[in-house]
């Protein structure tokens, strides 16, 4: 069980994973461009920085908070209220990844769509849904009561 | 608030003078799960309404009841 000093130190850490989770989201989708766009560098440096991107925001999603102190601030970082809005963030992910790949199943009836495109379509949309659902529970629980 | 749950854990809480960072002391987790719960955002577990119940020597039914 954690001290006030722990609960204060676990309150800045979850404000600003709060804070930049939802950030992190949205550049990630609005920054598609930089992947399909014309001109930059070649497209499998291109690619493998996008994988890496989506690597880490997974890892942030799935990690973010607990840190390397002690297990009293992972555990008020992680605690029961936290690990519901992830939940709901992950949840958030799945039918956005599901409505994107029906998107793109249905385009793909009328045009032909490169299997890669596809993949990263639909895990873009996921990791951004679930980072920007999850930072917004969290915001939202933040807020002073 | 939580579909027909009612909770007087902000009235409990004032009673005894308690901020919600020193119940979410007391209890063992961070102040925003608290602040959820007082506000009926978040339904807790049963474990984490007996956890509270007992850092406010109080039954669970003294904090949580159904709307009729």
């Amino acid at each position: 069980m954690g001290t006030l000093a722990d609960v204060e130190t676990a309150e800045r850490r979850a404000r600003r994973r709060a804070r930049m989770l939802p950030v992190l989201g949205i550049l990630f989708i609005a920054g598609q461009p930089l992947y399909f766009g014309p001109g930059g560098a070649a497209e499998p440096v291109r690619a493998a920085a996008w994988l890496a991107w989506a690597l880490v925001l997974l890892g942030a999603l799935a990690f973010m908070g607990g840190g390397v102190r002690g297990g009293a601030v992972r555990d008020l970082l992680e605690d029961e209220g936290t690990r519901a809005n992830r939940l709901r963030g992950y949840a958030a992910g799945f039918w956005a990844g599901a409505g994107a790949t029906v998107a793109l199943y249905a385009f793909s009836l009328f045009d032909q769509v490169k299997g890669r495109e596809a993949l990263h379509l639909v895990l873009t949309v996921a990791v951004g849904a679930a980072l920007i659902r999850f930072g917004s529970l969290e915001r939202r629980a933040l807020a002073d009561g | 608030m939580a579909e027909g749950l009612a909770n007087r854990l902000r009235e409990r809480r004032a009673e005894r003078d308690l901020t919600q960072a020193a119940l979410a002391e007391a209890v063992g987790v961070s102040r925003k799960t608290i602040n959820t719960v007082e506000n009926g955002v978040f339904t807790p577990s049963v474990t984490l309404a007996l956890k509270v119940a007992r850092a406010l020597g109080c039954a669970v039914g003294d904090l949580f009841s159904l709307d009729d």
